[in-house]
């Protein structure tokens, strides 16, 4: 694949929205968040860190018409849109969510479309955020896949690598405004890499697991940390909209002036009334419980269905955290009962 | 599959039979042919007011139209209740695994239902009426509240009776002057001796706590896990294994059930709930 130099960011995007509609990060306070690139008013900004908002906003909007009566209605096309400054976090959470909505047997036909007309500009993290904590989950600082260009900052400008046919289109169409890599800066960017990735390691070094986490997590269903944990939680819900992987929705029947709709919404499993069903029955009526489902569904459920877990470690749903549940101390309060159960078990032996 | 998976087709309501004071059955007939195996369900839409998912309780045979049998339980299903026939309603579906008939044949099939828990098992018990000889024999214990709330009371004190191969007893929780057959839940008449434990598969559906009482007396009488089959309801919202409302475990009840055997849903959380 193609990998090629540009000095400054804003020519490269000015490129892209040239054949399509952009969204970029941008400050805001101490965080990222998207906005449409529009190259005489947006200011071409390269995010260090992931965006506050997780990538499902490009996907599953928050609430959208998913069928209208009398029907048919079917998705309206999509134009093709590209993204920058997603991190591996937000790819990692793009290939769990295709899982789920790509699904052969119940494909999400609007889901499906913004996919296929979505153009992933990825880019390395130069500074990992405190709560960031993917190298726990294979994450890392730099995107491995999933991206059709990823851009790496080094002193002197911009790396920008292939990934896959239509990122190396794009760079060929453009070559012009492209130069090539020197060596020094492809060894600037290994290092830039490790550094970052030695960062992380650093901040998470006391979050280490003493067995698969789906171990821990099948051990854990009659611990009380749920329920200890779930006090500091104000029910705020924010954890789950903020995560890029929950993709929970709620169907709901609403009258418009000349037809009746049926919107789709982002919901949340935090919710006490979520599980609820018509004749009172609630699986989950207590916090703790729900709290519960929702580390089981991430650590356990998913990996039984899917083959791998539904964190991606990127720690948006501790700095969106209203309360005080804190994802990374649940899971290592309840790693160290597993293994406070795993060396009784021993002993008993 | 390309269609539009949130999308109903677009049906009718021909025909309203009250059963009970909170339970109506209406008959339903799709624009385009649903066809549908025993024990799957549909999502009902009314217009602009909401959806909730049925288990159709008459036979997949009938392809023209489609019976369902609600109870009067939340806001959707008071607002169905209100309608009158002609009524436009939408269909999606169907979902889910369905009752495993064939896995039954030469086996004593062996039905435990409560209340409004009727509705799936009359599509069943009709799906097993119509092919009888392949079964060593139906047997069904069925309870309600009351008399009244009996329903397809016709059926159920007449024709059902009388078929070669069925065995029926009903009970209710309290009786009225009219009553002089048991009182008391469906558990008080299920006995060990009702059928053939090692050759029989048994079938419960009703309200929560009943399932769980019945789950756990057909334990005692020595059914394996495997052979208890159980139509769970949870809140089932997509119908197709995505929205996460009904997660049992690992399972969506929409795309994995809503028919569970006990032995694949009884070691997570809150089952009964």
């Amino acid at each position: 694949m193609e990998t090629v130099f540009i000095s400054k960011l804003k020519p490269f995007l000015d490129a892209v929205a040239g054949q399509m509609e952009l969204y970029v990060p941008k400050r805001a306070d101490r965080y990222y968040v998207y906005t449409k690139y529009d190259s005489f008013k947006t200011e071409a900004e390269f995010n260090n860190i992931r965006a506050c908002t997780p990538a499902k906003q490009f996907l599953l909007p928050m609430c959208e018409l998913a069928a209208a009566f009398p029907g048919p209605f079917e998705p309206k096309d999509v134009k093709p849109f590209a993204v920058f400054g997603l991190k591996d976090c937000d790819l990692h959470s793009l290939e769990i969510l295709d899982k789920v909505f790509l699904d052969e047997e119940f494909r999400d036909p609007f889901y499906a479309k913004r996919r296929e007309n979505m153009f992933i500009i990825s880019s390395d993290c130069s500074e990992p955020a405190e709560s960031c904590f993917c190298n726990i989950f294979d994450g890392r600082p730099f995107a491995q896949n999933g991206f059709d260009l990823n851009v790496s900052k080094t002193r002197d400008g911009f790396i920008i690598e292939a990934g896959s046919d239509k990122g190396t289109a794009f760079l060929k169409e453009h070559c012009d405004i492209f130069a090539d890599v020197p060596q020094a800066l492809l060894n600037e960017r290994d290092r830039n890499r490790q550094t970052a990735k030695n960062q992380l390691e650093q901040n998470n070094a006391d979050l280490r697991f003493d067995a698969p986490i789906k171990e821990i997590m099948e051990n854990s269903y009659d611990s009380d940390v749920f329920d200890t944990q779930a006090k500091g939680c104000i029910e705020c819900q924010a954890c789950t909209r903020i995560c890029p992987t929950c993709h929970c929705f709620y169907l709901y029947d609403t009258k418009r002036s000349d037809y009746f709709a049926k919107m789709k919404m982002w919901d949340s499993c935090m919710r006490q009334a979520y599980a609820a069903v018509a004749g009172g029955a609630n699986p989950n009526k207590v916090l703790g419980d729900r709290l519960k489902h929702r580390l089981m569904h991430k650590f356990v459920y998913f990996i039984d269905r899917y083959g791998v877990n539904m964190c991606v470690g990127c720690g948006r749903c501790v700095d969106a955290e209203a309360g005080k549940v804190d994802l990374r101390s649940v899971l290592k309060k309840l790693s160290e009962e597993f293994k406070g159960k795993a060396r009784k078990a021993k002993v008993a032996k | 599959m390309n269609r539009n998976p949130y999308q109903p087709v677009n049906g009718r309501i021909v025909d309203i039979i009250d059963e009970s004071p909170t339970i109506k059955t209406f008959v339903v007939v799709p624009e385009e042919q649903i066809r549908f195996q025993t024990g799957q369900f549909v999502e009902l839409t009314l217009p602009g007011e909401g959806e909730a998912p049925f288990t159709p309780s008459s036979s997949p045979a009938d392809s023209e139209k489609m019976e369902i049998t609600i109870m009067k339980a939340g806001r959707v299903t008071a607002l169905l209740h209100r309608c009158q026939k002609g009524q436009q309603v939408g269909i999606r579906g169907p979902y889910g695994n369905g009752y495993p008939v064939d896995t039954f044949v030469g086996k004593e099939v062996y039905i435990v239902g409560g209340g409004v828990g009727l509705a799936p098992i009359r599509s069943l018990f009709l799906t097993l009426v119509d092919r009888i000889k392949d079964f060593k024999r139906v047997v069904c214990r069925y309870g309600a509240k009351t008399p009244a709330d009996f329903i397809y009371k016709n059926a159920l004190f007449g024709s059902w009776q009388n078929i070669n191969g069925v065995n029926i007893k009903l009970t209710v929780d309290n009786a009225d002057g009219e009553w002089n057959g048991n009182v008391g839940v469906v558990t008080t008449i299920l006995t060990p001796e009702d059928v053939d434990i090692k050759n029989a598969a048994a079938v419960v559906c009703g309200p929560p706590v009943m399932m769980m009482f019945a789950t756990h007396r057909l334990l005692e009488f020595g059914f394996d896990p495997q052979d208890i089959y159980l139509s769970m309801e949870k809140n089932i919202s997509c119908g197709i294994g995505k929205c996460g409302h009904c997660m049992l475990g690992k399972y969506y009840v929409c795309k994995d059930g809503p028919v569970f055997t006990y032995d694949q849903i009884k070691d997570y959380p809150n089952i009964w709930a």
